[in-house]
């Protein structure tokens, strides 16, 4: 019988989360299963039924988490306004800015 | 006890709901467990949940008007004093059969429910309000089920059929006129009379039984275009007229009441 | 024969904390360790449907009838989350309900006994359900993810089993002398199979589940876990223990005990307890009965 994941989303406008799956002989009955084990005691707000064969994984760490370059340019961490305030403070003309 | 708790026809009308949703709901808890896959299990105990939760709010209306506590109502009559339509009574059979029980009340409790949302009687107006909405999840499961055993296999087919043919007459029992109608329907309490709801519920599903071909026990007057049913209804159960089956019921039901009726549980 | 290599790799992994997901490569001894506990995990939920369903229908209150069919919803429903887990490590469900069947796999010994009154529901509801939670909360961190997460679902369900449990024990502790008779008669009975509830003191190197972080907490630890916080309770009801030996040994800051026999949890678990062969007798029949209805949904295949 094909694997139904299934997505909740605990409360309106809230992100999707991936809650588990299930198992039927039919997409029909899958919803109806989805609901049963993941909506009957009114814990999500809304419910998507995806079959697994649908679903394309990325799981390899060279795309996801490559070690070797700094990137820190496009993380708020590779950012630190003091030490930049710091080296700037001097060629700033007609500032008056307070140390 | 009976004679105190339907003092007024309305008291009638609530036991005779509370009752028919107290006993299915009993009968649909018996497959826990044991249903075809582990998933029906669940869905069953939902829909007998709803079902007893449904009984509670009527037994609630009901000690409301009388004063006797919902509990009491439930578990201290006796088995002549309910008021649930005989289609409750028979013990599980197999799932055909539990499938085309729930189908049949389930449609025709949604006739009635409709109604009742047009009641003078304001909670039980604001309950059929309710209990619709969460009745819409019995349709849908009767609803697949009815299609597939009906429409997947000669074998799901004919168990089907045969389950449906023991079960019409005790179906058409749902609206058995209840005692002391007439002063509901006067009054709005009923907005309908029972007689004409069935009338109802014939023309509801008719359509359905054709379009999956099944055997279909009623037929259409030829000039008020109205449905009649071709089989003998089964009445009794609103007159407290119940079988050795539903004793047998009573008897588990309310085993562990009965040893100390007084003690809080 | 996996390579040694990546089976150090993987092993290593697992125990700094890395977590495995379906479909990962994972050593033939992890896939069939897991398989196995959580097979067992499922075949528990299913099993321990048994003992209390017929009391749903006897029931005394509406309330209790309502909260008693939600809590073996629930444990039904389990059983389908963990069937489901295990499936997708390469055995069906229709493989492991005939294994469970025939007899050729276990379930938790706590199922394999008899209930005979309310009182038994009780117990079961509190002492049982807080024994389970009490191992599942060390499983919400197991390196097999999928069965981690449906350990978070099955924990956040049972939250209210124990909390139903309880309030039905302090009812009848604070009823009629009957109800108290009913509720010290049933824990005089379920005590010995909660204390071995946890399972035998295995050694821990011998602890292959340990080893791959299957289960993060060892047998001994969890009892007495449970010990400790459930004793306390028990006597602050009023309730007597059937142990002539229970003590707190404060040096040592652990509960001492009857040491239970180990030789009868195995029995019982591999189907000699009172109930065990009845229950599987059972679960045939209403099996072979509903095999139509599979047929029906999964052509013959089913």
């Amino acid at each position: 019988m094909p694997v139904f994941e299934v997505f909740t989303q605990p409360r309106m406008g809230k992100p999707f989360e991936h809650g588990g799956n299930v198992v039927a002989p039919d997409p029909e009955l899958a919803v109806l299963y989805a609901r049963e084990f993941y909506g009957r005691r009114q814990e999500s707000a809304r419910i998507w039924v995806v079959p697994r064969e649908a679903i394309m994984e990325i799981k390899d760490p060279d795309l996801l988490n490559p070690p070797a370059v700094d990137r820190s340019y496009r993380s708020v961490a590779g950012y630190s306004v003091r030490d930049t305030l710091r080296a700037t403070r001097g060629t700033v003309i007609g500032s008056q800015q307070p140390d | 006890m009976i004679k105190e708790l339907t003092t007024k026809p309305l008291h009638t009308l609530l036991l005779a709901l509370a009752d028919d949703e107290f006993i299915l709901g009993y009968r649909n808890s018996e497959w826990t467990g044991i249903a075809p896959m582990l998933e029906e299990d669940v869905a069953f105990s939902s829909m007998s949940q709803d079902e007893i939760g449904h009984a509670r709010l009527f037994y609630q209306m009901l000690e409301a008007e009388t004063g006797t506590s919902a509990d009491k109502i439930a578990y201290a009559r006796q088995p002549e004093e309910f008021l649930c339509c005989r289609l409750m009574e028979h013990r599980r059979l197999d799932w055909a059969h539990a499938i085309a029980r729930q189908f049949l009340y389930d449609t025709a409790d949604h006739v009635r429910l409709e109604a009742l949302t047009r009641s003078s009687y304001d909670p039980l107006r604001n309950a059929a309000d309710k209990i619709i909405r969460e009745e819409k999840y019995h349709l849908l499961h009767g609803d697949m089920w009815m299609n597939r055993l009906a429409m997947l296999s000669e074998d799901s087919r004919s168990r089907l059929v045969a389950s449906l043919e023991i079960l019409w007459p005790d179906a058409l029992g749902v609206f058995e006129p209840l005692p002391g109608e007439a002063d509901l329907v006067a009054d709005g309490t009923l907005p309908s009379t029972m007689a004409d709801l069935q009338i109802e519920w014939l023309a509801q599903i008719a359509p359905y039984f054709y379009n999956l071909n099944l055997p279909f026990p009623a037929e259409q007057d030829p000039e008020t275009r109205q449905y009649r049913a071709t089989v003998q209804p089964v009445y009794g159960g609103r007159r407290g007229e119940h079988t050795e089956e539903f004793t047998e019921l009573w008897t588990e039901m309310t085993s562990v009441y009965r040893l100390d009726p007084e003690a809080i549980w | 024969m996996d390579d040694p290599n990546r089976v150090a790799e993987f092993t290593a992994y697992v125990q700094k904390g890395g977590k495995v997901e379906v479909g990962d490569w994972m050593p033939e001894e992890y896939r069939l360790g897991v398989l196995k506990f959580v097979e067992m995990h499922a075949n528990s939920e299913l099993m321990g449907v048994l003992p209390e369903r017929e009391w749903i229908n006897r029931a005394p209150t509406l309330k209790r009838k309502l909260a008693l069919t939600a809590k073996i919803q629930d444990e039904a429903g389990h059983a389908e989350l963990l069937y489901r887990v295990a499936e997708d490590l390469g055995k069906t469900r229709q493989q492991m309900l005939e294994d469970l069947m025939a007899g050729k796999t276990k379930f938790h010994n706590v199922f394999h006994y008899p209930t005979f009154n309310w009182g038994d529901v009780a117990v079961i509801a509190w002492l049982v359900d807080a024994a389970a939670i009490q191992s599942q909360k060390a499983l919400l961190d197991s390196s097999y993810a999928p069965y981690a997460r449906t350990m978070q679902k099955i924990c956040w369900e049972e939250s209210f089993h124990i909390k139903h449990g309880y309030d039905m024990i302090i009812t009848m502790m604070n009823g009629s002398k009957l109800q108290r008779d009913m509720v010290q008669d049933a824990l005089n009975r379920w005590w010995a199979p909660l204390v071995m509830f946890h399972g035998p003191p295995t050694p821990i190197e011998k602890d292959r589940d340990l080893y791959y972080r299957i289960k993060a907490k060892y047998n001994g630890v969890l009892r007495q876990e449970f010990l400790s916080k459930y004793i306390p309770k028990i006597f602050e009801l009023g309730l007597t223990i059937p142990d002539p030996d229970l003590h707190f040994d404060t040096a040592a800051n652990e509960w001492r005990y009857t040491e239970p026999d180990w030789n009868e949890l195995k029995s019982v678990v591999t189907g000699h307890g009172p109930m065990s062969q009845q229950r599987l007798e059972f679960r045939r029949l209403n099996y072979a009965d509903t095999q139509w209805v599979r047929n029906v949904l999964l052509g013959e295949a089913a």
